[in-house]
């Protein structure tokens, strides 16, 4: 009974003492990761968008998608007319994982770049799907055009990464059905500038 | 040669854990897909392995032998989630890339193999020597991998590009068969220049021609049962 209480006794204490050490870690090293996300983030919005000088996070709306999740919509604008906008996607299609990139598109619909945000693809393989030759084909590219929005393997004209069709796949489904949703959603992302305050009502929907 | 030179060389060569003790395969035949996450991985470790062999050895004598394996995960889980947050944080870019892989060390059995097989039976200072000796023989050996695979399946080492284009790259080598096959041609190399290396020098080869548990390199040294039921006999 003794040799149990010890036991107990000594497995507590470094537990605890570990569970001290993690929760200082975690607070001093919370702000900087959310800066860092951020700042990945804010990145890849720059990339996809042409050229702006408003404030971003000022001017950004949240639309709900079709899958009822909330999606934060950047908004490039220059003066008071929109250039672009740029919003994040998901893929559940990926090869192991989901993978979440970001479409920029200007005014009209047309594709000014995507970027791929996180993903789960085997390195070397599918994880080339971050390479800018793989990306870059999709700029220019809209709703209507090209007419097949598959990869070359399935009769398209997308030229998927050589051993990773399935990525590949993925992208291009889930680049379309953000094209979709950018048309279907058109009038609220495109929408006049609104107040902060309607602005915030959009954040709670 | 003394002994910290001798603690610090034996994870390079003689103990060489991937080669030698063949342990820790699963981030070795997961991560070793191109050099360079080969090298950021095997870093990692070794500054896990450093800083568990520190904490363990210093309170080896406190910790009872019945709770020692969940007082090293314990420890060991510990600074793998320090290295993921301080990683996260200030190096993101690096995160990115090996995200996936560092919550992995926790079960890299290196790791909690020095602690049992070294940290808890040594002093501090040679523990840390131990840890990054062996942290580093882990590192070099990852990158061989790494590049060897990476060179053949991808043409590329380090990213730079070394036949051209005209490479048709061979792909299954970047793929979890070329894993295997390199591990075990590197291995095999490795296991015959051993063998013309103690010719050489005129010793007895690491590598006995008899194959049981007495020609393992970690008999003597590694998992000492004498504390529990059963003492390992040297049948050799």
């Amino acid at each position: 009974m003794r040799e149990i209480t010890r036991l107990c006794f000594v497995l507590t204490l470094i537990t605890a003492v570990s569970a001290g050490v993690l929760a200082f870690v975690s607070d001093k090293t919370e702000e900087p990761i959310a800066n860092a996300l951020r700042e990945a983030k804010m990145k890849a919005v720059r990339q996809v968008l042409p050229s702006f000088d408003n404030d971003l996070m000022e001017d950004r709306v949240f639309v709900a998608n079709e899958e009822g999740d909330t999606v934060e919509v950047f908004r490039g604008m220059k003066g008071d007319s929109l250039t672009g906008v740029a919003f994040p996607r998901v893929s559940h299609e990926g090869y192991s994982g989901d993978i979440n990139f970001l479409i920029g598109v200007n005014a009209d619909g047309i594709i000014q770049g995507i970027q791929i945000l996180n993903h789960s693809e085997t390195p070397g393989l599918g994880a080339k799907i971050q390479n800018e030759d793989f990306r870059q084909q999709y700029r220019h590219c809209s709703i209507d055009s090209p007419k097949v929005w598959k990869v070359t393997k399935d009769g398209g004209r997308f030229e998927p990464i050589t051993g990773a069709t399935i990525s590949s796949r993925a992208i291009t489904g889930a680049t379309l059905e953000g094209l979709k949703f950018f048309r279907k959603n058109y009038s609220r992302i495109t929408g006049k500038r609104s107040g902060n305050n309607s602005m915030k009502d959009g954040e709670n929907e | 040669m003394n002994r910290a030179a001798r603690e610090f060389l034996k994870g390079f060569w003689s103990e060489n854990p991937i080669f030698r003790l063949v342990l820790g395969l699963c981030p070795t035949l997961a991560v070793t897909t191109t050099a360079e996450n080969g090298l950021g991985m095997g870093l990692a470790s070794t500054f896990v392995l450093v800083c568990s062999n520190t904490v363990i050895a210093s309170i080896r004598s406190f910790i009872p032998k019945k709770v020692r394996i969940p007082a090293f995960i314990v420890t060991i889980a510990t600074f793998v989630t320090i290295v993921d947050l301080v990683m996260n944080g200030y190096f993101h870019a690096l995160h990115q890339s090996l995200g996936l892989f560092i919550p992995l060390i926790v079960v890299n059995c290196i790791i909690l193999g020095r602690a049992e097989a070294f940290a808890s039976k040594n002093p501090v200072w040679i523990s840390i020597i131990d840890g990054f000796g062996m942290g580093l023989g882990f590192t070099v050996s990852l990158m061989v991998i790494g590049a060897v695979r990476e060179l053949l399946g991808n043409g590329t080492i380090f990213g730079a590009g070394m036949f051209g284009d005209s490479y048709l790259p061979l792909l299954l080598m970047i793929m979890p068969p070329g894993a295997f096959m390199v591990l075990g041609v590197l291995l095999g190399l490795m296991n015959k220049v051993e063998i013309k290396v103690a010719e050489r020098a005129g010793r007895e080869p690491l590598i006995k021609k008899k194959h049981d548990c007495s020609s393992c390199v970690m008999q003597g040294k590694w998992f000492d049962l004498s504390s529990g039921e059963e003492k390992v006999e040297d049948s050799g």
